[in-house]
């Protein structure tokens, strides 16, 4: 058995479990999920170990330097005489999947934990729940597009629902949001796909292919195909293939979110249960930020050299926005979504710098920001159960009240600014100083975009220092009083058991932050050197 | 007369010939007489008689389609002196309708109002079974005396089937606005047929004449001509602006016939397309009345029109009607782009839409048995008082909107990939246009789909309903479709290898 086919398909055999077992037993099936997502990490932290470095394990346009690979023929049936449509369930890790593939396992098990506030429908909650985290190790692995494409619409259903009926007051409001904001992105999407997958041949067996890997060499183009790259087609007068990046591109940066994209990410995150914002900031977030680096930059490499511009500048506006939304927020959670959009902002302006720096430290965000928004949200939700109010000004010297909650939220908040020692600085360091670097090492994006990102840093510790004050120290006030009082009880040891990893991954990603970067460098050096050839065309 | 002797040995013999690939519509109109016979001489139990005779009846027309599959896939047999033409797409067509047609008659029993109705279900099987023929002789059709003949045979057999249960008001006014819709429609058609005549002194489009002195006369009069063709024939296919009528019948009809005409007259009106249009489309010499663009200009405006006027729905036949029309709207991307992969595609398409579409009127009806509701407001919380119904509700809804893993998204994809492929040999921007009009309704069409399971499951009741016990049977059947849908999705092959 193929170790990536295990992580992917266990949650469905959870799934199926949960379904067959009486509602009489309901409380199994928190357990039961519980135990899906430890097998998961197991197998994950399994994959994690056994992954092979070196420069022959780069991967992105080499087939051969993928790790853990299943190929099988799937979908194979003639349309008429000519066409055929041909499509393999192949699966493979390069360095840029394993460590999201990891990290999603983790955040997995955390939001599993967080699900124990979830009273009712148990059981449609972690069916959903399930299927939804076989779509996002799915994502991950998938090297066909189609499969790729799959998972991807696989994740939205169940998370309309998942908001929409477990979901705060306007649930309704934010499910239906989310969900056609991120099918907008990918219809639109699909047809790439397809153009793709009629422009593309395999050199082997000369078929049609939906292989992201064969997409990303130019010799694989059928010549006079829309997505040719030798010879230019244009749709409506627009380059077809830059066309078609920048609809990839905001298929994912709906999903990353970049701002003018973002509209539904706080509604969204506001309304979904706990654990439904642990996922969606998590792991969802990330699946844009890696399709951007797998699908539009390996795929349409030429495009997005050509646009860093204005990738970098749509980073640097989502950070600075992003922040200054979050200045601006009574309401921790929201505040909270928005420094996600800020945090986010980083990812795209390290990719759009195209250096080893940059992408490395796009990537180390996206690991760091996963683990650091699942402890955010998680602890949001800790305050919110127990008084189901989370307004900022509602709060005050909470420190004396909660000291061992206030610990881990001052790690979370400390960590989440960037102070170095924890997993942010590194990463935003190494994001701007790609970001610096790029105006001499390729030219690609101006300094004063890297100047612009560290604004933001200051900015993200403006807002996280003043709602730490404004919450926490002081004279104790709240303003539901005496029942608030007794009702806000100190965190408990499941509580404890859930951030107590994060926030020692937070710090030993931190202090050790070779634990990413040893994985990633690899296929981050591939990228480069494989975009680098498009530099000037 | 005397000139027409030497011939008639002749005519006989093509006549005797064709008869031999003639056989599943011999066997349908014996099981029409058959079950027309039953219903006059058992006066009980008539209903459950027609039915079991009628649903046995179709399995050996179906058996005789198969045996038509394995004709020699390039052979194309001309009937009855050019009347009819037979080849491989017509057969897949008429298996498809067979096959969908099972699963209505055995539907038709499980309605309440329907089985209500004191005359009893004989009828309606023996009307059915006579439209199922007329359907047969709609996708083999190439002459234009055939083609109005099998038109009107299986309008005149709706018309029927729509009116059936008369006892009611509305269902009485739908019928009758489909009956003169219908016939001026079909009158249209017919002066068109007359014009085309006329001009060439052909009714048979495939001989070289037809084109060539159609090529002779005025553009303007040959494009008149064929628009009041085009127009008879979008009454069946229901695209703008032929679409009116869509709403009022199918909400006013029974749920069964609604399920009917929203899928198998379609499909057989599609396959009635493909053979109209293919002599003016492969013929390299014909510059007149293009029409490619013609459904390429209906295809965009009809996506746009049925799916956004679904949105305002509250009514589910209703919304499910103008959603039909969308759906006619994107199947007429496969028409335009016309090769042999857009056709399978087509099929594929169509035959996934059909399946849904009945699996959500079957659910209709169930909701409506057991609950009453028939709106949308009516289904507030019914998600947790029924679940297994819901959930198949909300698999059949997705694959109408045509998300994975359904089948209903394998049929978007091949009906896109057929136009990029034409795509990029032609250039044909209208194609592209088509492809992002069709990707942009998809987006439309989940705001409307979504809506049923947002009562569903999102909505809290307000009310206690009174639910009514109702036979499983609905349920059950919604179950199967669901898994073949999800099934189909998954292992698109299962479908796709028959094409």
């Amino acid at each position: 058995m193929n170790a990536l086919s295990i992580l992917i398909f266990i949650p469905v055999l959870f799934a199926l479990l949960i379904w067959a077992i009486p509602s009489a037993w309901r409380n199994s099936y928190k357990y039961l999920t519980l135990g899906a997502a430890l097998i998961q990490l197991a197998v994950a932290v399994y994959i994690y170990l056994n992954f092979q470095t070196g420069a022959a394990f780069g991967g992105i346009d080499h087939a051969g330097q993928y790790q853990f690979v299943q190929k099988l023929s799937w979908i194979n049936f003639a349309l008429g005489d000519t066409t055929r449509l041909q499509i393999d369930y192949y699966v493979g890790i390069d360095g840029i999947s394993v460590a999201l593939l990891v990290m999603s396992a983790l955040v997995m098990v955390v939001a599993t934990l967080a699900s124990w506030e979830i009273t009712s429908n148990l059981k449609g909650f972690f069916i959903l729940f399930l299927v939804l985290d076989m779509a996002v190790m799915g994502v991950f692995c998938a090297l066909d597009f189609f499969l790729f494409y799959l998972f991807y619409e696989l994740m939205l259903l169940p998370l309309y629902f998942l908001i929409g009926m477990w979901g705060g007051v306007r649930r309704e409001y934010a499910a239906i949001k989310f969900f056609l904001y991120t099918l907008f992105g990918s219809v639109f999407m699909l047809l790439v796909m397809i153009g793709l997958y009629l422009s593309v041949t395999d050199p082997t067996t000369g078929n049609h292919t939906f292989n992201m890997v064969t997409m990303m060499s130019p010799a694989n183009y059928v010549p006079g195909s829309v997505f040719d790259i030798a010879n230019r087609y244009l749709i409506f007068g627009i380059d077809a293939r830059t066309l078609g990046f920048i609809i990839l591109f905001i298929a994912f940066a709906i999903k990353v979110p970049v701002v003018p994209f973002h509209t539904w990410l706080p509604d969204a995150h506001v309304e979904a249960p706990t654990p439904v914002s642990i996922l969606l900031a998590g792991v969802l977030l990330k699946i844009g930020g890696y399709g951007i680096i797998r699908i539009c930059a390996g795929i349409f490499p030429d495009a997005a050299l050509s646009s860093a511009y204005w990738i970098g500048l749509l980073g640097v506006i989502s950070i600075l926005y992003g922040a200054l939304n979050a200045l601006a927020q009574r309401d921790l959670k929201r505040l909270i979504a928005y420094s996600s959009v800020s945090h986010m902002g980083f990812v795209l302006l390290g990719i759009a710098s195209f250096t080893p720096e940059g992408l490395g430290g796009a990537m180390m965000q996206m690991v760091s920001h996963g683990f650091l928004s699942a402890m955010l949200f998680f602890l949001v939700g800790v305050i919110y159960n127990r008084v189901h109010d989370r307004d900022i000004y509602n709060f005050r010297g909470l420190s004396t009240l909660m000291p061992k909650y206030t610990v881990y939220v001052m790690i979370a908040f400390f960590a989440s600014l960037g102070l170095p020692g924890f997993s942010a600085f590194v990463a935003e360091a190494f994001s701007l100083a790609g970001a610096f670097k790029s105006f001499t090492f390729n030219g690609l994006i101006p300094q004063w975009m890297a100047v612009c990102g560290v604004v933001g840093i200051l900015l993200s510790a403006a807002y996280f220092l003043w709602t730490l004050q404004r919450m926490f120290f002081g004279k104790q006030l709240l303003k539901g009083g005496e029942a608030w009082h007794l009702a806000l009880k100190d965190i408990n040891l499941r509580e404890t058991l859930t951030l107590l990893p994060l926030a020692v991954l937070a710090l030993a990603l931190g202090v050790m932050p070779w634990l990413v970067f040893d994985k990633v460098n690899d296929s981050v050096l591939a990228i480069v050197h494989f975009t680098s050839q498009f530099i000037g065309n | 007369m005397h000139d027409l002797l030497p011939n008639i040995p002749n005519l006989l013999n093509d006549a005797l010939s064709s008869v031999h690939f003639f056989m599943p519509e011999i066997y349908l109109g014996v099981l029409f007489l058959v079950v027309l016979v039953t219903g006059l001489v058992f006066t009980r139990n008539a209903g459950a008689y027609c039915r079991i005779i009628s649903v046995v009846g179709m399995l050996l027309v179906i058996a005789q389609d198969v045996i038509q599959l394995y004709l020699p896939a390039n052979e194309v047999k001309a009937l009855f002196s050019g009347m009819l033409l037979l080849h491989h797409t017509p057969v897949v067509f008429k298996l498809v309708i067979d096959v969908l047609s099972i699963l209505l008659l055995i539907y038709f029993a499980w309605d309440k109002q329907l089985r209500a109705h004191k005359k009893g279900l004989a009828d309606l099987f023996a009307i059915a079974i006579a439209s199922i023929l007329g359907l047969h002789l709609m996708v083999m059709s190439i002459n234009l005396l055939s083609i109005y003949l099998s038109i009107e045979f299986v309008s005149l057999a709706s018309y029927l089937m729509v009116a059936y249960k008369t006892d009611q008001g509305n269902s009485a006014g739908a019928g009758l606005k489909y009956a003169l819709f219908g016939a001026a429609a079909s009158a249209v058609m017919l002066y068109g047929i007359s014009l085309l005549y006329a001009f060439t002194g052909h009714t048979d489009m495939v001989v070289p004449e037809f084109l060539q002195n159609l090529s002779k006369v005025d553009p303007l009069a040959v494009s008149l001509a064929l628009m009041l063709v085009m127009a008879g024939i979008g009454f069946k296919l229901s695209f703008v602006p032929m679409h009116f009528w869509v709403p009022d019948v199918y909400q006013g009809a029974a749920t069964p016939v609604t399920a009917f005409l929203s899928t198998v007259p379609k499909i057989a009106a599609f396959g009635m397309v493909l053979h109209l249009i293919a002599p003016f489309v492969l013929h390299p010499a014909w510059h007149g009345f293009d029409f490619k663009l013609l459904f390429s200009v209906i295809g965009i405006v009809t996506m746009i029109a049925g799916n956004f006027a679904a949105v305002m729905q509250k009514n589910i036949k209703r919304m499910l009607a103008y959603s039909s029309i969308g759906h006619t709207g994107f199947a007429l991307i496969a028409i335009v782009s016309f090769n042999q992969a857009a056709v399978s595609a087509l099929i594929f398409y169509l035959a996934v839409y059909a399946l849904a579409n009945i699996g959500a009127l079957m659910l209709a009806s169930h909701f409506a048995n057991v609950t009453g509701a028939e709106d949308v407001d009516g289904y507030k919380g019914l998600g947790f008082t029924m679940p297994t119904a819901s959930v198949c509700f909300v698999i059949i809804l997705i694959s109408l909107t045509g998300l994975p893993v359904t089948a209903g998204f394998i049929g978007k994809v091949v009906v896109f990939q057929a136009a990029y492929s034409v795509y990029q040999q032609t250039h044909n921007v209208w194609l592209m246009l088509l492809m992002a009009t069709g990707a942009l309704t998809t987006v439309v069409a989940l705001f409307y789909y979504i809506k049923i399971p947002l009562y569903l499951f999102l909505k809290k009741a307000d009310n206690n309903h009174e639910h009514h016990v109702s036979t499983p049977s609905l349920l059950i059947a919604a179950c199967v479709i669901s898994f073949l849908l999800v099934l189909v999705g998954v292992f698109p092959d299962l479908l796709g290898k028959w094409l």
